[in-house]
């Protein structure tokens, strides 16, 4: 297992060249005028520029290699780059931005993950009845609705009539605080910096500002995570060693969470380190609508803008995440079914 | 009394207590005051800026010498000058060439420096320095030097191309030569100028951040120009990381800075020990949120005093509780298709066969005049007017707006006629183009609808006219529209400029010179036809002559060229609005300004 | 398992016929589009005729029964044609994506060893790249058009089935009857295509039924960021992406421009829920144990 994890590990390099190789090459099949998009985002700003010097000024048609090179040096020295379309450093843009992406990651994990795995559990158990088709017809619904049409419409209803849910991470006295020199910012993490700073005023406001938020994830998670393992259970419960559990009399509770659960994970927990995956890259559509200026909304936008630098520091972000994940996922394989071996 | 008749006359008491404690709408938070915009800030440099988000926080922090009269952008009036500058007061000399400012007295910095004459000059004089590529310098370099910028003066001076390779030596003749505009005399600053040229007090003026006052001994210690005639290499045009002034700010305005979170936030605190009575509020707040709807509900819940909002959505918010509504708001905008006379054919697919065989354009299409009269008469104005702006706005008559000098409401435009459209279409290429036909291929810039719908009314009417006509409206991202510009390969497209300063050579530049921002994209035949056809020569004059009549022909004439020859398909110019809540009072509009506010004289209140 | 049986099956299962009425129903439309809503430019019926110029969405009346979008774009066109497009996404994208990453996943989990694990990372590096960027920068490279948008998320998107397949091949690779027909001398194709692919196709069949639906919202993520179909395309993503501004409603008045968001979320759902409904069907007639 050890040997497995670390010869994982130790490819983890190789692959974040290679896809950063693959994500530079794609941006450079584009010419340098278009790449100088970055700069110039607005046509006054072409009033007596000569946009041949600039080009030539921000290396933009260097071959290939040296730009890459350039950067590749760059970040082994720990510099990432300067991304235009943030004003600061990568490393700055990612640092300030990766706190509001995971702390509404994180906490909408549990509750998407336990309440779908106990929703597809229930439905499975009553197979065709009654709860199954409705939970399903809901799941669905859950799934189909734009996030954006119900991330809306819950801002309408708590927010703009009922004033419960505001958008933004904090309120505006909180981020005084917040930006104050009184307040020692440890991870940016409002939650956890207001239990360390001892104000809980900070903390409850941070809670209050994710609530519509991670209810809006969730709708849309809990489907998917229910609709898998409801017909991994349905997989499961069919099985012989199932049928020979019943036939020797255990009871119904006990085959079904003993026994069935666990096997009928496997998929779940694939479908799981997706989601921590999606969650942790940041939602674009749920950070634009509820002003959670987070990694997702950034990578969107530097994107659509070709800011080179932090397009690439964003696929080194994601594609570390992703293999640790995977390997994570890959090593639960082995612990929830003995019988898998990794080789 | 009984309890029971005690207890009802209590909840009574507190029902009608609640009900109209109710009715008097409270202001929410008095004295801070929460803009919602867009977009982001991109340097708080006052030299450094030129975009809309950051002037208005430099207005705010900064101070000129100079300003407008309030709510009127022909009048000037006073700021930290203690005089406008005219001919009658002398402070105007030798035929427009002198502009002498005498500088107020007993005006702080927000770090405690105070203002002296020499803080102007070294202000002046470390933005023609720093002079970044893509920044507003063009406008100073005009009127101050005749030169488009300090490439310009270091080539003329030592025949270096790059400022940024000067050496010491070098850097002391150029500097030399920088030093003849601008002189101190006492309390007075002096500016004196090559030619006379109207333009420069509306290029000083405030809501221009290149006329900004910064302190001469802070900025330096901060790291800016040291003030040394030797080191302009150093800190010519500096990447926007480096510039010193790009997140810290020491100015003389009502508000001093308290933090600024990119991309974010921008807080503003008062400052107490302004030279005129401070200011009502004590926080300003902007913050940038991209999302409509969600800057809506901010607004309607009270917790934002004004959002931005595209001019689309009006029919929201027309009757909305505690919002008020303001359209109609003078605009110095032109919105129009710049036609591209030499299309460059290689590779692009837009003009798909690249010949004049009825699947395709040639390269000159739209050299012909014939076929630019077709296009401008095909366009539906009165539609794009009162459905797309919703009647707020008017068709543009050409590249100068209302209000300035050559704009006249009396002068021929086009209108849409398909019946003379259709016989300039078969005027062109002598005939040929009617009998073979065309298909083209007009881009916008995804995301902007205006532009498409335009395109789209184009395509609906050509196509109308003749089935051989064929127009493909296609969107693409701003990186791609950029790069066609640059290259010359698009063909028609829709464009817009917005005013830097009050004056019609801010429009007829750029729209009409061969070497404008536009201009500039236009082609080659274009470029020849306007320097031979006297348009170049002309637009120039107009800033050679101060006569305020002389100006008018002349501007009025460029207004007709544009009309006779059909240089390019003007459209519209819109009004600006804004959307705030009721109890914002004390404001008003700022057409240079534009969607930026100045805070010092707002305050909230309900009326 | 003969395939009319399957049908028969289909028929008879209650939920099953749900969703293939559904399905069916879709299909009818989308076949009669030219009939339903003719176009107005028979050379690009896919580009939703605009009412007039003005933005504001204008409620169902009798000329548009399902009113417009912003931008005057007829709902009912849109709808219509919309029902061709997501027809054309579902079966391009799902079908070549999920062979693709059958493909993959099957040959990967079944050889094991270096093989498995020289595939896997290939699979890591293609999932590595944040899907949105990806597929932003190769909309800005390959232009703009439903087509350059399949590209990409087919190229972007295989890679969860396979991992999904590899995990399935993984945990019945070790079954006894697999091992049994490899003593037996059964052939690798054989083993792998009888006993392994059909016994571990199950969740594949549901992901890829849900996929079917999924496109369509995949496709409104990407109207809603600017890049996907051009404007006016008619695409239930955009349709609902053009809602965006408008769900607030107006004036007081929240469910004002209900018909932009409704009649194409409606759509959506409803093709989603038929495809689920099938899926699931499917699974529980393809199940060998209830055989």
């Amino acid at each position: 297992m050890i040997s497995y994890i670390v010869r994982r590990l130790l490819i983890l390099p190789i692959i974040l060249i290679g896809v950063t190789l693959l994500v530079f090459s794609m941006i450079m099949m584009l010419g340098p005028y278009e790449r100088l998009s970055t700069y110039i985002t607005d046509p006054a700003q072409l009033k007596n520029v000569d946009v041949d010097v600039l080009v030539t000024k921000l290396g933009l048609d260097d071959p290939w290699y040296q730009q890459y090179g350039r950067w590749i040096s760059g970040v082994a020295r720990g510099d990432m780059g300067w991304s235009e379309s943030a004003g600061s450093t990568v490393t700055q843009a990612f640092l300030n931005r990766f706190p509001a992406t995971a702390e509404l990651g994180l906490l909408a994990l549990l509750p998407v993950v336990v309440g779908g795995v106990i929703l597809g559990v229930f439905a499975s158990v009553h197979h065709n009845d009654v709860w199954d088709h409705v939970s399903r017809v809901l799941a669905i619904i859950g799934w189909s609705v734009p996030t954006f049409v119900f991330g809306l419409i819950m801002l309408m209803i708590f927010y703009g009539t009922l004033g419960w849910f505001p958008p933004s991470r904090l309120d505006s006295w909180a981020l005084d605080i917040v930006n104050s020199t009184g307040f020692i910012n440890y991870t940016n993490f409002f939650i956890i910096d207001g239990l360390l700073n001892a104000n809980f005023a900070i903390v409850g406001n941070a809670i209050r500002h994710l609530i519509a938020p991670v209810i809006t994830i969730s709708i849309l998670w809990w489907a998917f995570i229910m609709r898998i393992t409801r017909s991994s259970m349905l997989e499961i419960l069919r099985r012989d060693y199932i049928r020979t559990a019943r036939a020797k009399g255990v009871t119904e509770n006990v085959v079904v969470y003993k026994h069935a659960v666990r096997n009928a994970l496997i998929p779940v927990v694939t479908v799981a380190g997706r989601m921590v995956l999606g969650l942790l890259g940041g939602l674009v559509i749920t950070e634009t609508i509820f002003n959670i200026k987070g990694l997702g909304q950034f990578m969107a936008q530097a994107a659509q803008q070709l800011d080179y630098p932090a397009v690439l520091g964003g696929t080194l972000y994601f594609g570390f995440l992703l293999i640790v994940i995977n390997l994570c996922v890959d090593v639960s394989y082995a612990i929830i079914d003995p019988r898998i071996r990794l080789e | 009394m009984k309890r029971s008749s005690i207890l009802i006359l209590v909840l009574s008491m507190v029902l009608v207590l609640s009900l109209t404690v109710g009715a008097f709408a409270q202001v929410n938070n008095p004295n801070t005051f929460t803009k919602i915009n867009m977009g982001t800030i991109d340097s708080l440099d006052p030299h450094y800026q030129y975009d809309n988000a950051s002037s208005e926080i430099y207005a705010n922090i900064y101070e000129n010498l100079i300003m407008f009269k309030e709510g009127d952008i022909t009048q000037y009036e006073p700021l930290l000058a203690t005089e406008v500058p005219t001919v009658n007061n002398g402070l105007i000399k030798n035929d427009g060439t002198t502009y002498i400012f005498p500088i107020r007295e007993g005006v702080t910095f927000h770090e405690g420096g105070t203002l002296t004459p020499e803080d102007v000059k070294y202000s002046f004089m470390r933005g023609l320095i720093h002079d970044r590529n893509g920044g507003p310098w063009w406008m100073l370099y005009g009127p101050l030097f005749d030169a488009g910028g300090l490439s310009d003066i270091t080539e003329q001076v030592v025949g270096v191309e790059n400022p940024s390779e000067l050496t010491a030596a070098q850097s002391a003749e150029v500097y030399a030569e920088l030093d003849k505009a601008i002189s101190v005399d006492g309390n007075k600053v002096v500016f004196n100028l090559p030619k006379p040229n109207p333009t420069f007090l509306s290029v000083v003026v405030h809501d221009n951040g290149l006329g900004a006052i910064i302190d001469k001994e802070w900025s330096i210690e901060q790291g800016a120009w040291d003030g040394s005639p030797e080191t302009i290499a150093e800190y010519y045009d500096p990447a926007k990381e480096s510039d010193p002034l790009h997140e810290q700010t020491n100015g003389t305005g009502p508000f001093m800075l308290n933090t600024w979170e990119k991309g974010k936030r921008i807080a503003l605190d008062r400052n107490d020990n302004y030279w005129r009575e401070p200011a009502q509020l004590e926080r300003v707040i902007i913050n940038y949120i991209d999302e409509w709807s969600t800057r809506k509900l901010m607004l309607q819940r009270g917790d934002a005093d004004v959002v931005y909002m595209d001019k689309q959505y009006q029919s929201q918010v027309e009757n909305l509780d505690g919002v008020e509504f303001i359209s109609g708001l003078p605009n110095l905008y032109t919105g129009y298709g710049l036609m591209n006379w030499t299309i460059d054919t290689k590779g692009n697919p837009d003009v798909h066969s690249g010949e004049l065989d009825g699947n395709g354009v040639p390269s000159d299409f739209f050299e012909d005049i014939n076929v630019r009269k077709a296009f401008n008469y095909s366009m539906n104005y009165d539609a794009f007017v009162s459905e797309v702006m919703d009647g707020d706005g008017q068709q543009a008559r050409g590249p100068i707006p209302e209000p300035f000098l050559g704009f006249d409401e009396d002068s021929p435009v086009y209108t849409m006629d398909l019946e003379k459209a259709e016989e300039h279409f078969k005027k062109a290429f002598d005939g040929e183009l009617w009998d073979k036909g065309f298909e083209i291929t007009i881009l916008y810039n995804t995301g902007n609808s205006m532009r498409k719908t335009a395109s789209d009314m184009l395509k609906y009417n050509i196509e109308q006219i003749n089935p051989n006509f064929k127009i493909n409206v296609r969107g693409i991202q701003w990186a791609s529209y950029l790069d066609r510009m640059i290259a010359g390969k698009f063909t028609l497209g829709f464009i817009g400029w917005g005013a830097d300063y009050a004056d019609p050579h801010n429009f007829t530049v750029p729209f009409m010179r061969s070497d404008g921002t536009f201009g500039n994209f236009k082609g080659e035949s274009y470029k020849e036809w306007a320097k031979e056809n006297g348009v170049d020569s002309l637009v120039n004059k107009g800033v050679e002559v101060t006569d305020r009549e002389e100006r008018e022909e002349i501007y009025k004439e460029i207004q007709n060229i544009a009309y006779e020859y059909a240089t390019d398909l003007y459209l519209y110019q819109p009004t600006a609005h804004i959307l705030m809540r009721d109890w914002v009072q004390g404001w008003t509009y700022d057409p240079i300004l534009h969607d930026g506010i100045y805070y010092y004289r707002i305050y909230k209140a309900q009326e | 398992m003969e395939w009319q049986e399957v049908v028969v099956r289909l028929f008879k299962n209650k939920i099953s016929l749900i969703g293939l009425i559904l399905i069916i129903f879709f299909g009818v439309i989308a076949i009669g589009a030219p009939w339903i809503a003719p176009p107005s430019d028979p050379s690009e019926p896919y580009m939703v005729p605009r009412a007039g110029w003005g933005f504001e969405p204008q409620p169902p009346s009798s000329e548009h029964i399902f009113g417009t979008a912003e931008g005057q774009y007829d709902i009912f066109y849109g709808i219509i044609w919309g029902t061709r497009t997501a027809f054309r996404i579902g079966f391009i994208i799902v079908g070549i994506s999920s062979f693709i990453g059958i493909l993959v996943g099957t040959l990967a989990g079944y050889y094991g060893g270096w093989f498995d694990e020289v595939v896997m990372r290939i699979t890591d590096i293609f999932m590595a790249i944040p899907f949105l960027i990806a597929a932003i920068v190769m909309t800005t490279i390959l232009g703009q058009g439903l087509r350059n948008v399949m590209i990409a998320l087919i190229t972007f998107g295989w890679m969860n089935s396979a991992r999904l397949m590899r995990s399935q091949v993984l945990s019945i690779k070790e079954e006894e009857f697999v091992i049994a027909a490899d003593a037996l001398g059964a052939g690798d194709f054989r083993i792998i295509f009888k006993h392994v692919i059909l016994n571990t196709i199950f969740p594949l069949v549901i992901e890829a039924s849900m996929r079917m639906g999924s496109m369509v919202i995949t496709a409104s993520t990407l109207s809603f960021l600017g890049i996907g179909a051009p404007e006016g395309y008619a695409d239930w993503g955009q349709m609902i992406s053009f809602a965006r501004n408008w769900i607030l409603g107006g004036e007081g008045n929240a469910i004002k421009y209900w018909f932009t968001v409704v009649i194409p979320g409606g759509a959506i759902t409803l093709f989603c829920l038929s495809w689920n409904l099938i899926g699931d069907a499917f699974r529980d007639i393809l199940d060998p144990k209830l055989q």
